[in-house]
């Protein structure tokens, strides 16, 4: 049955990449913040707290990134299949509707973690006078297995959760537009206090992520356990969006929006 | 063959559906046939599986579908008031996707996907999206993918809702032939005429439940009403209400 799941992810991942509306925004999305912090880079050039400005910046921007890549997606896939009267029949090929939100969980999957990767490669391109490309490998493993690869699937399965109540995709465009908010107001909360990132917050999905691009980013290394740990973390948070929106869709006033 | 027995649904504490048994045989056509709220597409929904009924059972070629829903539902197509299409992916896109959910392996369902464009006549929009359809091209389209996997019972919720002349005679055409082929289709429908030129057996429905059942020359006979409106009055609107 998990082939269903399958199924309903290539179909999600063909109809998603026909969006070329949908596809442009979320490009335009994911590079806004390269580009912003690019030219604060040019601006600040040589200027003493520069690099740590820069930093901040972009921290905050991969995070808003692992939510808007999924976004356009997320909208249309739950609220927008309600909307034009296709999930009804989809539902009713399914064997249970877990593999339904796993197959289209799986879809934005690849479009957040395809964001995120987009995101950090124009960041290096832009930044690279700054910051010489952080070399050491392990590091780099360590961040995209446990660090933003699960902030990935959490976005993902957070975005599914909130457009499966959602009726319309005017409503699930309202509140995942306000989702976004969530890392961008954390992120920037954690720039101006960064002692939010340690202790519990070297754990904690948002915040630990954030800390880790940091220093990722300028090389001076991360802390394998909390990492690892905030991956965790991050992971069963998926995993219980995930059961809630399932449990939804198992609900009569879910599917037929009465 | 589908069998109803003693099926109930509520809503927030309203019934739905009460106390309501029926039979539809293989190989004949059953109308459903109701005013406006009566409960067809709620028993509909609930044959389907996609309602959970509150109480009684539902039988699909004699299999339960609370017992053995996945079984259950492999025999049965429905085409329910739910009639959305995908309108990024072609026709034949459309029906791929419901086949391949279905089970039906790539190598027949290419030849199963043909086989359907050519009953509904689809074959000249098989390869255009879907965007921009017509009704009658749409309900097309959403019946081939309730047929794709061959079913032998299917359910239809007032397809003709919307479509044209020609394309209505379509269907009829359609559904007779698939009667013919000993299939059991289940169509509810609050137009008259449609019901007695189409169905072997007419189940009407009011207030949730079953009022009556026979062909439409029983209920005429039953009711002693010349026609089919007046026998649907009779049964399904209370006295007082008629004398008004």
């Amino acid at each position: 049955m998990l082939n269903q799941a399958l199924i309903i992810a290539r179909k999600e991942l063909t109809d998603a990449l026909r969006d070329s509306r949908s596809i442009i925004s979320t490009l335009l999305y994911c590079l806004m913040g390269p580009g912003i912090v690019f030219m604060v880079s040019t601006t600040m050039n040589g200027k003493d707290g520069a690099d740590s400005v820069l930093v901040g910046m972009m921290s905050v921007f991969v995070l808003v990134s692992a939510f808007s890549g999924g976004m356009n997606v997320a909208m249309d896939i739950l609220a927008g299949e309600r909307e034009r009267q296709s999930l009804l029949p989809l539902l009713l090929t399914a064997g249970a509707r877990r593999h339904v939100i796993l197959g289209k969980w799986a879809a934005i999957c690849c479009f957040s973690t395809a964001s995120l990767v987009l995101n950090v490669v124009a960041f290096w391109l832009a930044l690279r006078a700054h910051f010489p490309a952080p070399a050491n490998a392990a590091n780099s493993v360590l961040l995209w297995a446990a660090g933003l690869i699960p902030l990935a699937l959490l976005a993902a399965a957070v975005e599914l959760a909130i457009s499966t109540v959602c009726r319309t995709l005017k409503e699930a465009h309202t509140y995942l537009s306000m989702l976004v908010f969530v890392p961008t107001t954390l992120g920037m909360f954690t720039v101006f206090f960064p002692k939010l990132a340690a202790g519990w917050g070297r754990i904690a999905p948002l915040i630990a992520q954030q800390w880790q691009v940091e220093h990722w980013w300028r090389g001076t290394g991360i802390s394998i356990l909390p990492t690892i740990a905030s991956g965790v973390v991050t992971a069963l948070l998926a995993a219980l969006s995930l059961c809630v929106a399932a449990r939804l869709l198992e609900r009569d006033d879910v599917v037929y929006g009465g | 063959m589908i069998e109803v027995e003693h099926l109930r649904k509520e809503f927030r504490g309203v019934a739905a559906v009460r106390d309501l048994s029926f039979r539809a045989p293989d190989g004949a056509i059953t109308g459903l046939l109701g005013s406006n709220g009566a409960g067809k597409t709620t028993t509909l929904r609930m044959i389907s599986g996609a309602l959970q009924p509150h109480g009684g059972q539902i039988r699909i070629d004699g299999l339960s579908l609370s017992q053995n829903p996945l079984q259950a539902q492999q025999r049965l197509g429905a085409l329910l008031d739910h009639m959305g299409l995908y309108p990024r992916l072609t026709t034949r896109e459309n029906l791929a996707y419901f086949g391949r959910m279905r089970g039906i392996p790539d190598t027949r369902l290419r030849h199963r996907i043909d086989e359907v464009l050519d009953i509904l006549g689809l074959g000249a929009l098989a390869d255009r999206r879907t965007t921009g359809f017509s009704q009658g091209e749409r309900m097309k389209v959403a019946l081939g993918r309730a047929i794709i996997h061959s079913p032998r019972n299917l359910l239809l919720d007032e397809p003709t809702n919307g479509l044209d002349v020609p394309t209505v005679r379509g269907l009829r055409g359609l559904l007779q032939r698939m009667r013919d082929e000993g299939i059991c289709v289940i169509f509810s429908s609050h137009v008259l005429e449609e019901v007695r030129a189409l169905c072997d057996n007419v189940v009407v429905i009011a207030q949730g439940t079953v009022a009556a059942q026979g062909t439409a020359d029983e209920l005429c006979l039953r009711t002693r009403s010349s026609n089919l409106e007046e026998a649907f009055v009779q049964l399904t609107v209370p006295k007082e209400a008629i004398a008004c």
